[in-house]
């Protein structure tokens, strides 16, 4: 298997607390891992970690067969092309002084992608188009838009740099149930087009199934169980991923 | 082609628009502002004629004259016009409050971010300066700065200047440090922004606010400190400061000769009400958390 992305014995520590213990992780070019469990299990951290934005106290995260826990500089930022983030906040994580096409136009600069201004903004209006907006919307603030759209917006700055892994951490946990059915068929088509990999981060275990083609149960800091997603869903190991999956409404249950 | 956005900053214009007293305001400011740009054109003249300005003349036959059509304001101890060393004395207090805001914010604003922004011994060592500075007592400060560069606006340029900017170091180190922990920096950090950009063009915007409140509030508080300064005779000397107004007008007040003391100190009520009711409207106008969706 070629393998992406390999988190091997990884350990986020603040402070006393130890938010996640070991985690071993392998992900293949455009596979979807999802990752669940509980609020507080360290999910959210070790996704931070696996994109440098958190020290890793313990372990090594590979990408591509290079480490990246000790990147700085230039091949910090050649790595922060390569994969990407998408947060669970859409509301908090665009500036709000900045216009959408502004926000999207800035990274494009900065990696110094497009040799114009104008050859820039053409892109922007694609990535715009690409996840379903309107490019006419590229002047507007971000409190002019709903959560769906923002989250939208966030999935098009991320893809701007076109990278090969996206970090989903959580990304449709703040939307409207309706919205989120759109968000996930969205990042789904995205990866047929563009075959990049997903790290989906999330605590419904319906979402993250729908999602993924593996899962991986993390329950204090730890991973308890990993596998396909029929394997994890359906003939579960662990106590605690019985327990998810308990917790999961089922409409057949209900209904008969 | 595509349409504009409404920027959080015109949203702020908006609501502060409605808000009549700061309208008022604003216009107050606007009218000082006019005087002091007209004092400072009357001055350049005169200065590149190098002649006495007409403000300057003495003519002691005209002293103590009581408001007329031809002295609005009457004239003074030396029989000068007081309306136009009032006019002049508004670009002083202009120029004090400007040029001390002018050395006072870059130093607040650049050490506040990075305390804020890196924290630790940055931290530290800002929080060390700061504290040192404002454990003076701010007037002796001013007083020592003055005796040393020697008497004059210099002195109270830097007196002013170099003291005022704890406070708004403080309040910027405050919003950072708040801001730093959102969403929207931990995106540009993983966008493989650098810190300089993240710090200063997306961070800074969106404290700017304080900054601009900060200013309207230390301007009447520094056009206060000139004119106490100028009145104890440390401060401006052989130009009409309304300080040095106020200390020859107290001369005469007893005798009757009320118009100079009244129009100085009406002019400095008025000037220091109306940033001061201004600044408080704006910190409404631009508080984000009083944005309401969708009005």
């Amino acid at each position: 298997m070629n393998e992406l992305l390999q988190v091997e014995n990884v350990s986020v520590r603040y402070g006393a607390l130890e938010a996640v213990r070991g985690v071993s992780l392998v992900l293949a070019a455009g596979e979807t891992l999802g990752l669940v469990g509980e609020s507080g299990c360290g999910k959210s951290s070790l996704g931070r970690a696996v994109l440098a934005l958190e020290p890793v106290a313990a372990g090594r995260v590979m990408f591509d067969g290079n480490s990246v826990t000790a990147l700085k500089g230039a091949a910090l930022k050649q790595f922060r092309r390569q994969a990407q983030m998408v947060f669970q906040d859409p509301f908090g994580s665009l500036n709000p002084r900045m216009s959408v096409g502004s926000a999207i136009e800035e990274v494009l600069f900065v990696h110094g992608i497009g040799a114009s201004r104008t050859t820039r903004r053409d892109r922007a209006a694609e990535l715009f188009r690409d996840v379903g907006l309107d490019e006419n919307w590229l002047g507007r603030y971000p409190h002019e838009f709903s959560g769906g759209q923002r989250q939208r917006i966030g999935i098009a700055r991320a893809l701007a740099l076109e990278p090969k892994l996206l970090v989903a951490d959580e990304p449709v946990s703040a939307l409207d149930v309706s919205v989120q059915a759109d968000i996930i068929q969205l990042l789904k088509r995205i990866q047929r087009a563009r075959g990049l990999a997903y790290l989906f981060i999330g605590h419904d275990l319906a979402v993250v199934r729908e999602m993924s083609d593996r899962i991986a149960v993390m329950f204090k800091g730890e991973i308890v169980e990993t596998g396909t997603s029929d394997q994890v869903c359906d003939n579960p190991q662990h106590s605690y991923t019985q327990k998810l999956l308990s917790a999961v409404p089922d409409i057949d249950k209900a209904l008969a | 082609m595509s349409e504009k956005g409404k920027s959080l900053w015109s949203d702020a214009w908006r609501r502060l628009k409605k808000n009549r007293l700061a309208m008022v305001c604003l216009g107050l400011v606007a009218f000082y502002t006019l005087a002091a740009l007209y004092g400072e054109a009357v001055y350049q003249v005169y200065k590149a004629k190098d002649q006495t300005a007409f403000y300057q003349k003495t003519d002691l036959s005209q002293a103590y004259q009581p408001p007329s059509s031809k002295h609005w304001m009457g004239t003074d101890a030396l029989g000068r016009d007081v309306m136009q060393r009032l006019i002049q004395g508004t670009r002083i207090a202009y120029k004090v409050g400007i040029v001390t805001a002018l050395i006072a914010i870059p130093i607040g604003v650049f050490f506040g971010c990075l305390a804020g922004y890196f924290g630790g011994r940055v931290d530290d060592f800002v929080v060390w300066l700061y504290s040192t500075v404002a454990s003076m007592p701010g007037l002796l400060f001013i007083l020592a700065i003055a005796m040393v560069v020697g008497k004059g606006l210099l002195g109270i340029y830097l007196g002013i200047g170099l003291t005022t900017w704890v406070g708004l170091c403080r309040l910027i180190r405050g919003e950072v440090i708040k801001h730093k922990e959102q969403a929207y920096v931990m995106a540009a950090k993983a966008l493989g922004l650098s810190w300089p950009r993240i710090l200063f063009r997306h961070i800074l915007p969106n404290v700017f606010h304080v900054i601009i409140v900060t200013f309207t509030l230390r301007f009447p508080a520094a056009v206060s400190t000139e004119v106490f300064m100028s009145f104890l005779g440390i401060g401006v000397v052989s130009e009409p400061s309304w300080g040095v107004m106020i200390n020859s007008a107290r001369m005469r007040l007893w005798q009757g000769v009320w118009w100079e003391m009244t129009f100085v100190t009406l002019a400095i009520f008025g000037l220091v009400l109306a940033f001061n009711l201004l600044g408080d409207a704006l910190r409404d106008a631009l508080d984000p958390r009083l944005r309401t969706e969708g009005s």
